[in-house]
């Protein structure tokens, strides 16, 4: 097994489809893993939505990540729990898919996303359309071999510096190998956007943390991923804070090569319990 | 389709909503998104923000916008063959894109002009022009009013 849709693939089987509409499927959590972010519960359902963008298109083409207007996070998930997705794509054609989507598990609702679009790219250059296909006929009929993803790796991203409670930065080194290549994808490795937002999470909650009360991660808006993301590369995170009052904190996160913008987002936090 | 009968009145009013739709898209202040500013060379828009804007316009004034309208518009009646080759534009195609494009000053249009610089030709009143023809379609369709 060389991790082909299995070391960072999130949907175990599409349950219907209405081509270029809408689609819902669902993954099993694998029960083996430490957690599971909700930044890869987005993840998800993006790629739910995306099984539905390629057959629409008759997989000359797929979307990859670009934009996403808002994603509200409603609620944690655990190992070994199963999520029901579903994605209803509002345009799709081979310049790019717009949908939105949810995701719960046990009937909670986890995750919320608003207002995605991912620009569309020939096929051929990041996977094998015929696999692709094969793969599709798989997850619509009996569904895919469970508990590919192994979970996240160790990955070098360290605080480097910042102004208590005003903004805080990191460097992330992204690794030169890691399982989640071979996925993502086979003729074109790239860094998941979704961990990088995973980690832009990390350091805007760390911010937050720093200011007095007690935060609650709610709202991802304006995410926009600028460039694609290869082995190896350093990138420079920030999280600066935007505005504060008492029932909200929002912070601007920020991920940077050098000097050049790779993407950023919009992370509000609301009052949590037990202050 | 023709843009010569859109007014700067009717650009005028909805430019505010424009400039506001690209400053949050474009993370500017919208004071910069003036009415002449290239998107490219001014804003510093990369191909991501053209699409980011054009989904916010499509949502901000309820109108369907083809990806590559634009050109599409522009070239009209002239095949694509005609239009550019080799990734050039032709010369019936520049004249066609001086014309349509006319709130782009002319010494912006290189000679030879590759289509793959086209967008850098585009300003914000470009995408004005553009929101009111696919109001005007929607209206002919018999769709939404302008919002």
């Amino acid at each position: 097994m060389d991790g082909h849709f299995q070391a960072f693939t999130f949907v175990n089987r599409i349950t219907a489809i209405q081509p270029g509409t809408s689609v819902r499927g669902n993954y099993l959590i694998p029960p083996g893993i430490a957690d599971f972010p909700q930044s890869l519960v987005g993840e998800a359902v993006g790629q739910l939505a995306a099984w539905g963008a390629m057959a629409a298109v008759d997989f000359k083409c797929r979307p990859v990540a670009g934009l996403a207007g808002q994603i509200e996070l409603l609620s944690s998930v655990r190992p070994g729990q199963t999520l029901e997705l579903s994605a209803e794509l509002e345009s799709v054609d081979t310049e790019a898919v717009s949908y939105r989507g949810e995701a719960s598990a046990d009937g909670i609702p986890v995750i919320r996303l608003q207002n995605c679009v991912g620009p569309m790219m020939p096929l051929e250059e990041f996977d094998d359309p015929q696999s692709l296909r094969e793969h599709f006929a798989v997850l619509c009929g009996n569904g895919s071999t469970l508990g590919g993803f192994g979970g996240i790796p160790p990955l070098a991203f360290s605080r480097n510096g910042g102004e208590l409670g005003k903004s805080a930065r990191a460097t992330l080194q992204v690794p030169a190998s890691a399982p989640f290549f071979a996925d993502h994808f086979p003729r074109r490795p790239v860094f998941p956007g979704t961990l990088l937002m995973n980690l832009n999470l990390q350091l805007a909650a760390a911010l937050a943390a720093e200011i007095p009360g007690r935060w609650e991660l709610r709202t991802i808006s304006d995410v926009k991923l600028r460039s694609f993301i290869p082995p190896g590369e350093q990138l420079e995170l920030e999280a600066k804070l935007d505005a504060c009052t008492k029932n909200s904190v929002t912070v601007i996160v920020e991920t940077r090569k050098e000097k050049k913008l790779i993407g950023g987002a919009r992370v509000s936090f609301a009052p949590g319990g037990n202050s | 389709m023709s843009n010569e009968n859109i007014t700067k009145e009717e650009v005028a009013a909805i430019f505010p909503k424009v400039a506001e739709t690209m400053a949050d898209a474009l993370g500017c202040d919208v004071e910069k998104v003036k009415l002449d500013a290239s998107l490219i060379g001014d804003l510093g828009a990369e191909s991501i923000d053209f699409l980011d804007i054009i989904f916010r316009l499509e949502r901000a004034f309820k109108v369907k916008i083809p990806r590559g309208k634009i050109v599409e518009d522009a070239r009209g009646d002239l095949s694509e063959s005609a239009f550019e080759q080799s990734g050039i534009v032709s010369d019936a195609g520049a004249a066609r894109l001086k014309s349509f494009l006319s709130e782009v000053p002319a010494d912006r249009f290189k000679t030879p002009l590759k289509s793959a610089e086209i967008p850098k030709l585009f300003t914000v009143e470009t995408f004005c022009k553009m929101v009111i023809r696919q109001q005007r379609a929607t209206a002919a369709a018999g769709g939404a009013k302008p919002a």
